[in-house]
């Protein structure tokens, strides 16, 4: 159970406060975190949790704004954490974005948010769609009108019928002049491609991937913009591919147990319908290979970049960024393809976009080592990033969608996308 | 820590310095409150939002309260709003102004919009003034029968609001009742959740007080309103979910059928969106069936992939989360998760208190088949940028090598670390490789080859010099120059700032000088000045002993310092499984989180339930944490009773190993320490005086049983036992599993030995002298426990032996299994003169 809860700015001071029970908690918690945050270095360094001298403290950090829960008493930890993920993702929805000043100029609207959200320190309402019945957004036109008129209200003057209804996620009474459905596979593929060692007397380093572990994190997201009550079926081609998937409430166990179908009656809107994991893919659609070589104090990096294995649809957005080992001096590194940069924290980003036809990018130049050094001893990481439209490579296909009771006018749309998730490349 | 200071932080420079704007925005509000023109509600609105945003800031603006509650006579609902939220917060400070609201809440809670009158009965219960609580009483009553259901889930709580500022006047209205029903009959899964959770808070407070209470507290748990919450489950939103599955975990079942109808019923609860839900699953999983052995192995390997795939999805806290509870399963049956090791492999973004946690999992999960693999991704790390993370990774693969028995491949990675000339790698792999030296002394060859070509200038960190110096002692005779060595460093006394390291090169140099004593008497004589003279205690007073040890007695000296030494099988555990235990019982909680039992973290003033009464609001916690004082309490008691396990018997050997290698401590363990040193000095008389301390008496005993014939009269000539039996706790289990009972007896006990059995650990370290060896023992007076093991000598037959000792009846039931069934009533003998010789 949670006592408060602080939203705090990069700085540290509070932008808002909400006390959930009797038991008050004061201000100086935030200083005492603030330090604390401060001797760990960033705010990334330290723990979800943490005990300070008078509370235990849940913290995230969204956008910049630390959202931070105080208790005192023991309770699960992930519900604590889930729900500070929530009131984060509750506030981007309705303020577009996240950051102070729009939370300055809405501090009304986050308070109605909060008192719903939680009473007493335990939460209640979570679902979008019933807030959205309760406390109507800040939206663009409104907006307008209010800085035209000087007229605002940002309260609906429908009740909250949803909290009564048998579909908590899904408001009553939609109504849509076009029915659309669009599916989505949105894939992130993470990966860690090794090399085996190789050591020649130059104390050269020659790589070549060798596939550590692959793995395929997918969601299905689903854009539902349906009138009345619609029921769903969605069915895959291949479901036995899938390793471990979790659902979205409003999916029915049953029919996925038995046939491995997706049987819902949707919430309104965009929403996740269910995640999955998909193990051990085999291959990865591009390679990255570098090569370090170093000698008397000077180091030769050269990485190539190519198509490993054809997706079948253009890879672009490949950018690949590491981080210069501490020990380096100066690095002059040139591409034949795209864009090369190091900033000033000796991260390296090199943006090749689209991979041409006529030749294989590649980043090379030499590195001056720290003085006393001969040779390079940490070898740096490369994460790379991708995006692949139109294919999702876990090889996950989806069979149909049915819609019971289908409305006059119909569109249904599919769509995957494969980016790169955690993909690392060890040099 | 400094008041709070925001006030000036803020970077808004709009910032207000204080009262000039508090009495501008009285004066103003009090010219809005009786006007009643048009447009009124939007120029209400932005002074409101003002003194709100004031009030955010953290400026006090308790002074306009009167002009506030003037001006909340409207129909606009966020204005309300934000008069409540004033209110709310000032009323508590104001309770005479707090009086002013009473009248216009009270209005609201009539309203026609159930929105307002939920509002209104929210605010109302959280002015939280003592004084006002007769005007609860009605509204709420109002309430709770309210037709929307809005209202009913606001007043239920209100209820338990109520409850905290004044708990007779919740009482006497009879309000607990009124939940109670409202949770069986409610249509509304929420109300049915809030009542839940507010009955569970206010019984289980009662309960010391009232019998009533108690035995409605217990109530909530029992089979009629477990399976009524479990059949509307997937009704309740995913908050309530986790608040029904707690509940459902401290419900007992009658039967395996029973449990697995629940499990069946909340499989599907595992592929929840909401990890919370998945947790407070895997948590009723896990407590249901943790008398069922087979079962239990089953959920591990039900409940992998959902935990899995949860570190891997989500925000990097959540994963955090999950991975400290994976961790803590991961601990308890690492080979379930061994073929999931690739999980565990850090990605280079992580911070490094995940990586901190994976580097753990995957030193637990190693085994045979796939220490390769990841021990080559450890080397990865050791080149790590993240320094921790690589002398932590060096570390693991160390641990991996103490565990594993082909270390071959290993033993060449660490020898690689120390060419790798980083002084970090070099120190870490220096004393793993002295670790890895007493465990596998076959290897010092090797090892001592490299090692030699260290240089002592190279090596800073007091951990690694003083392994280092460890290695110059005892393997002086293979390493050309340690006499030589040794002797710089001794020059350099003074300024060798670690108290640890002088201890070190003292005993080394005495380890040295009986291996090579013309080389280096010399040293010795400058060292032992050095140490006399040294200001530390500990250095001055082991060199003074070993200056008398020398005088009275030079071999007794070198029995002393240089004792034949048994390799070390299992090194101690830093957290004893007892802990791990007990973490576990409190999985889902905080507990797994910091890694420690709550009763280790939570302030004593939170762990009672009256300590937080009047403060605290929710009920699941309160009821839990009502539950926990118990245990807490009985903690200092219960500790030497609870099943002693493996690890804590390996401490008991570890202590052992200190006695006769005591020049290497692992520990920093005072108790430990002190224990080697009675040790030393108890076999330094030796064995002549007979200690009156039975620890002492059992330490010895142990320490005797290294050398080469273990009390070979204890051992009937038909059976020779190997005293250096080894058996890990999982063959052990298995073995258990397969092997029939060839032998069940009972034996009678002797008077002394039933006196003597205080605690089991009395009669392990009796048995250990035997060459029986204890895998785990538990129990309390009067009905003890122990599973023991044994080996053959010569070949390795293994005994197991059951035995529950009853100490009031003075008799012991001993159930024995062995791989060579023929040999089975020769051990029953000898395990019964064993155990007849107790105390004896």
């Amino acid at each position: 159970m949670l006592q408060c809860i602080f939203l705090l700015a990069d700085n540290g001071a509070v932008i808002l406060e909400k006390q959930l029970t009797g038991h008050r908690v004061d201000r100086s918690i935030c200083d005492w975190f603030w330090d604390h945050v401060i001797s760990q270095g960033d705010s990334f360094k330290s723990m979800p949790v943490i005990a300070s001298p008078t509370h235990y403290i849940f913290q995230i950090v969204r956008a910049g704004i630390t959202f931070l829960a105080c208790t005192q008493v023991e309770m699960p930890p992930l519900m604590g954490i889930e729900f500070l993920c929530r009131v984060a993702d509750i506030l981007s929805d309705y303020l577009g974005e996240l950051n102070e000043d729009l939370i300055k100029d809405n501090f009304v609207i986050v308070y109605e948010l909060l008192d719903e959200m939680i009473d007493n320190g335990f939460p209640l309402t979570t679902e979008p769609n019933i807030l959205r019945e309760m406390i109507a957004p800040p939206n663009i036109v409104s907006k307008m009108l209010s800085v035209v008129t000087g007229n605002s209200s940002n309260v609906s003057d429908i009740l909250p019928g949803a909290t009564a209804s048998c579909v908590p996620w899904r408001p009553t009474d939609v109504k849509y002049a076009n029915n659309e459905v669009y599916v989505d596979l949105v894939e992130e593929m993470d990966a860690i491609i090794n090399s085996t060692k190789q050591f020649s007397l130059l104390h050269a380093r020659f790589r070549d991937g060798v596939l550590v572990k692959c793995e395929i994190y997918g969601e299905v997201q689903v854009n539902c913009l349906l009138s009345g009550l619609p029921d769903l079926t969605l069915s895959f081609a291949n479901p036995s591919i899938l390793h471990d998937v979790r659902f979205h409430p409003c999916v029915r166990f049953r029919p996925w147990e038995s046939h491995q179908i997706l049987s819902f009656v949707p919430p309104d809107g965009q929403f996740k319908l269910m995640s999955y994991r998909v193990k051990k893919l085999k291959s990865t659609p591009i390679y990255v290979k570098p090569q370090l070589t170093s000698d008397a104090g000077t180091c030769r990096i050269s990485v190539m970049v190519g198509i490993r294995n054809d997706p079948g649809k253009t890879i672009d957005s490949i950018i690949l960024q590491f981080q210069l080992p501490p020990c380096i001096l100066s690095a002059d590194l040139t591409s034949n393809h795209g864009t090369v940069n190091v900033l000033s924290n000796k991260i390296c980003t090199w943006s090749i976009g689209r991979i041409p036809k006529d030749k294989a990018p590649s980043l090379s130049g030499t590195m001056v080592l720290e003085t006393g050094l001969e040779t390079l001893r940490v070898f740096p990481t490369f994460q790379v990033e991708f995006r692949i439209m139109g294919v999702a490579l876990s090889g996950l296909q989806i069979d149909k969608l049915d819609l019971q009771n289908v409305p006059n006018r119909l569109y249904k749309g599919f769509r995957a996308v494969t980016r790169a998730g955690e993909y690392e490349v060890r040099s | 820590m400094a008041p709070p200071a925001q006030a000036h932080r803020s970077p808004s420079p709009s910032q207000p310095s204080g009262k000039g704007e508090v009495s501008d925005l009285k004066s103003q509000l009090r010219q809005l409150a009786g006007s009643r023109a048009p447009g009124i509600d939007d120029s209400k609105r932005e002074l409101f939002k003002k003194v709100i945003s004031y009030m955010t800031i953290g400026i006090d603006v308790s002074a306009v309260f009167g002009e506030m509650v003037m001006c909340s006579a409207t129909s606009d609902i966020v204005l309300k709003k934000m008069c409540y939220l004033y209110v709310g917060n000032y009323a508590k400070v104001n309770p005479d102004l707090a009086l002013l609201t009473i009248n216009f809440l009270q209005r609201d809670c009539k309203d026609e919009d159930p929105m307002i009158r939920g509002l209104a009965l929210r605010s109302l219960c959280s002015l939280r003034v003592a004084n006002l609580v007769e005007y609860l009483v009605g509204p709420l009553g109002l309430g709770l029968k309210d037709n929307n259901s809005y209202v009913r889930t606001v007043a239920v709580i209100g209820v338990l609001k109520l409850y905290h500022i004044s708990a007779p006047t919740c009482i006497d209205a009879d309000f607990p009742p009124t939940l109670k029903h409202l949770m069986l009959n409610d249509p509304d899964p929420q109300v049915v959740a809030n009542c839940l959770s507010a009955l569970q808070e206010i019984w289980s407070l009662e309960a010391s007080t009232s019998e009533e209470a108690s035995r409605e507290r217990e109530a909530l748990i029992s089979k009629p309103v477990i399976y009524y919450l479990l059949n509307r489950i997937k009704e309740f939103s995913e908050w309530a979910q986790c608040l029904v599955l707690e509940l459902v975990a401290k419900y007992v079942p009658l039967d395996s059928n029973e449990i697995f109808d629940i499990m069946n019923l909340l499989e599907d609860r595992l592929q929840h969106a909401n990890g919370a839900v998945v947790l407070s699953t895997i948590k009723v999983f896990l407590h249901l069936t943790l008398s069922m052995t087979d079962v239990h192995q089953q959920v591990y390997e039900r409940i992998k992939a959902p935990l899995l795939t949860l570190v891997s999805s989500g925000s990097p806290e959540q994963s955090y989360a999950v991975l400290s509870h994976l961790h803590i399963l991961v601990m308890r049956a690492p080979f379930i998760f061994a073929s999931d090791y690739k999980h565990f492999y850090c990605q280079y973004n992580e911070p490094s208190y995940v990586k901190k946690l994976k580097l753990e999992m995957l030193t637990a999960v190693a085994n045979e088949s796939n220490t390769y693999e990841i021990v080559t991704e450890l080397c990865e790390y050791a080149a790590n940028v993240d320094i921790p993370i690589a002398r932590e990774s060096i570390r693991a693969v160390g641990k991996i090598a103490l565990q594993q028995y082909d270390v071959n491949a290993i033993v060449d990675r660490l020898l690689q670390f120390l060419e790798m000339e980083k002084d970090y790698v070099t120190a870490e792999a220096l004393v793993l490789v002295k670790d890895l030296l007493r465990k596998y002394p076959q290897w010092s060859h090797d090892c001592i080859a490299v090692v030699g070509s260290i240089s002592s200038q190279n090596v800073q960190e007091p951990k690694a010099k003083a392994a280092l110096i460890w290695m110059l002692g005892e393997y002086s005779q293979d390493m050309q120059d340690a006499p030589y060595i040794l002797e710089s460093l001794t020059e350099n006394w003074e300024e060798e700032p670690s108290a640890e390291v002088r201890l070190h090169l003292l005993t080394a140099v005495m380890k040295c000088f009986f291996k090579r004593p013309p080389e280096t008497q010399k040293v010795l004589g400058a060292a032992l000045a050095a140490g006399l003279a040294d200001f530390h205690q500990d250095v001055h007073d082991r060199a003074l002993f070993y200056h008398r040890l020398l005088q009275y007695n030079v071999s007794v000296a070198e029995r002393v310092v240089n004792p034949p030494k048994q390799a070390v099988s299992v090194f101690a555990d830093t957290q004893s499984s007892e802990i791990k235990d007990r973490i576990f019982d409190e999985f889902n909680s905080l507990s797994v989180v910091y890694q420690k039992p709550s009763y280790m973290f939570t302030d004593k003033d939170y762990r009672g339930p009256f300590e937080f009464s009047d403060e605290l609001g929710n009920l699941s916690i309160a009821a839990e944490s009502a539950d926990n004082v118990v245990p807490a309490q009985g903690v200092e008691a219960n500790d030497k009773d609870l099943l002693l396990s493996t690890s804590e018997k390996e401490e008991i050997r570890g202590a052992t190993f200190n006695v006769s290698g005591y020049s290497a401590p692992l520990y920093d363990s005072s108790a430990a320490s002190v224990q080697s040193e009675l040790a030393i000095i108890s076999s330094t008389s030796a064995g002549s005086a007979p200690s009156s301390s039975l620890a002492i008496d059992d330490l010895l005993g142990l320490g005797l049983s290294a050398a080469p014939a273990p009390e070979p009269a204890s051992v009937p000539p038909s059976l020779k036992l190997n005293s250096k039996a080894i058996l890990d706790p999982g063959t052990f289990q298995q073995k258990w599993r397969q092997l029939p009972i060839s032998l069940s007896q009972e034996f009678s006990l002797s008077p002394e030995g039933v006196a003597a059995l205080t605690t089991p650990q009395a009669l392990l370290w009796h048995m250990q002298g035997h060459s029986i060896h204890c895998i785990a023992s538990g129990g309390h007076s009067p009905n003890f426990k122990f599973f023991f093991f044994a080996q053959k000598a010569e070949e390795s037959s293994n005994f197991l032996v059951e035995c529950i000792i009853n100490t009031s009846s003075a008799k012991a039931q001993v159930k024995i299994k062995a791989d060579d069934q023929s040999t089975s009533q020769a051990f029953s003998d000898v395990f019964q003169s064993a155990l007849s010789k107790f105390s004896v």
